[in-house]
């Protein structure tokens, strides 16, 4: 990046002074956050807004903070972070077997596709009461639920990387003396990755997404039972908290997924030197 | 060992490597897809350790012949005769991107410290710094080069270039060809090697086979000293008559 122009430096202060921009350009994108964050409080201590609708940032820390001691923001936390692991990894589980299944044989596609592409055009939230008749009102109709909404786009995407890795490269392979197996293994596969991944990044939103709605249905645990709670008792501040967890959460996992890329597609250009490992190779095609 | 690709290929017999027998041998070869034939009962035998070199306008089967021999294509009609050690360098380096150089070398490489076998190939092409490199930072000739790495770490009896310097630039195509032509001459190899560059085949072929129309149309043996000069009065002849051959009529001042 920077490393052409202060070639001339000696090697400390290049790094000081990337240091010092870096950090500046870090802090330039919270200015605008910071700002609204001042503005909201200034109107609320001026009372030109209704805090009892619209609470000021400092009653919702205030608020955080009694949650965060009584312990029933973290009972409600866990309570949530279970549903939404279990049901992301079974419909990633469920997911990449039929990508698989589909991807890799034409019987697959043939045995598959067409009945997960005619379920996938179901809004999965639209299932919320029959699973309720079918499960009861525990946890599993919310697991089931977030499993199906995780499920569809790590099939299509599986299925879609498999497709359409690059026949040359297959070719090629199919000249060294690879086994099926091997080339499945070392050519398919990690073709596929980037693609499997995008899904994983779609998964993972809806699972949120899933976890609120169900929540909010029919819980007695969960943020999102926190949250509902909060509305029968006009507590605004406490709806905040909950929606600043959720905000929390979805970054969070989303970083998650964005580290297993770096991880995962180190061989990519725009990885390329993002890792140590990488800056080598980095530096000398420079 | 039996693979996919060559129960698709029927393989004869193992073709002996002394120089004056028969490395390939295809007899009768007709192949089309659908159309009319591509390859129109084709007769072709390549002496173990010479360098043919297969030219011919787009679309004569010169691709279509290459890949029948390196088990790509299935050759429903004749019979074909190639050794198992055969390997292929495309036009495209064809690498895996995910892994590193050193891998893509190896892979498929079975017995033995597989590391410093694909590294004594790189070493031969020049390559040993780059041995950890991803190949997309790879520039195009190294790329290329790191595929010919791949292709003779296998030790192959028959090495099938198609085409392996057409998407490189002038000067790196002019450094791959003697680099070839160094390889052919240090290994035990008979290399076939498709080009529509008529220089390219003066330069490092000792015989020229034109196709024309899914026949051969000429076979020329090219018997000029190496290393070979483009101002060489034999070679400005052979020139003419390929390019002749290949219906291309150059008015020279």
């Amino acid at each position: 990046m920077a490393s052409a122009a202060v070639s001339a430096a000696r090697p400390q202060d290049r790094a000081i002074s990337l240091n010092v921009s870096a950090f500046l350009a870090q802090a330039h994108r919270f200015t605008v956050p910071l700002l609204i964050l001042i503005v909201w409080q200034a109107l609320d201590s001026f009372h030109l807004i209704n805090s009892r609708l619209m609470p000021s940032p400092v009653m919702v820390a205030e608020s955080f903070w009694q949650l965060l001691v009584t312990g029933q923001l973290l009972g409600n936390l866990w309570a949530s972070l279970i549903r939404v692991g279990l049901g992301l990894g079974i419909g990633v589980l469920l997911g990449t077997g039929f990508g698989l299944f589909a991807g890799l044989s034409r019987l697959g596609e043939d045995t598959v596709d067409s009945t997960l592409q005619m379920v996938r055009t179901l809004p999965h939230l639209a299932l919320i009461p029959l699973f309720i008749l079918w499960f009861g009102i525990g946890e599993t109709p919310k697991i089931a639920l977030i499993a199906l909404g995780a499920m569809f786009p790590i099939y299509l995407n599986l299925f879609a990387g498999i497709r359409s890795v690059d026949r040359k490269i297959i070719e090629a392979a199919s000249t060294l003396d690879l086994t099926h197996a091997e080339i499945i293994w070392n050519v398919v596969l990690p073709g596929a990755l980037p693609q499997f991944l995008v899904g994983l990044r779609y998964s993972v939103g809806i699972a949120w997404l899933t976890l609120v709605v169900a929540e909010q249905v029919n819980a007695n645990s969960g943020i999102g039972y926190l949250v509902m709670n909060a509305r029968d008792f006009l507590e605004t501040d406490v709806i905040f908290v909950g929606l600043i967890i959720y905000a929390l959460l979805g970054l969070a996992t989303d970083y998650m997924v964005r580290v297993i890329e770096q991880r995962a597609l180190a061989w990519r250009p725009s990885f390329i030197g993002t890792q140590s490992s990488g800056n080598r190779a980095n530096r000398r095609a420079a | 060992m039996m693979t996919a690709i060559e129960t698709r290929a029927p393989i004869l017999d193992e073709a002996r490597l002394t120089r004056g027998e028969a490395a390939v041998s295809v007899r009768g070869l007709t192949r089309s897809f659908g159309g009319p034939a591509i390859l129109t009962d084709l007769d072709l035998e390549l002496e173990a350790g010479s360098f043919t070199v297969l030219l011919g306008r787009s679309g004569s089967g010169k691709s279509t012949l290459l890949r029948t021999l390196a088990g790509l294509d299935p050759a429903p009609a004749g019979t074909v005769s190639v050794p198992k050690e055969r390997a292929v360098v495309f036009q495209e380096p064809r690498l895996l991107p995910w892994k590193r150089v050193w891998r893509n070398v190896a892979l498929g490489l079975r017995q033995g410290d597989t590391r410093a076998q694909a590294s004594a190939a790189l070493a031969e092409l020049g390559l040993s710094h780059r041995l950890d490199a991803w190949p997309l930072t790879l520039s195009g000739g190294e790329a290329q080069r790191v595929a010919l790495a791949r292709a003779l770490v296998r030790r192959p009896k028959l090495m099938l270039l198609d085409e392996p310097f057409a998407a490189l630039d002038a000067l790196t195509r002019m450094r791959m060809q003697a680099l070839v032509a160094q390889l052919w001459q240090q290994h035990d190899l008979t290399v076939l090697l498709v080009t529509h560059d008529v220089d390219e085949a003066l330069l490092l072929g000792d015989r020229a086979v034109v196709l024309i129309d899914g026949q051969i149309g000429a076979d020329i043996p090219i018997n000029l000293d190496r290393p070979r000069r483009h101002g060489d009065p034999d070679f400005i002849r052979l020139r003419q008559q390929l390019l002749a051959t290949l219906g291309v009529d150059e008015t020279t001042g």
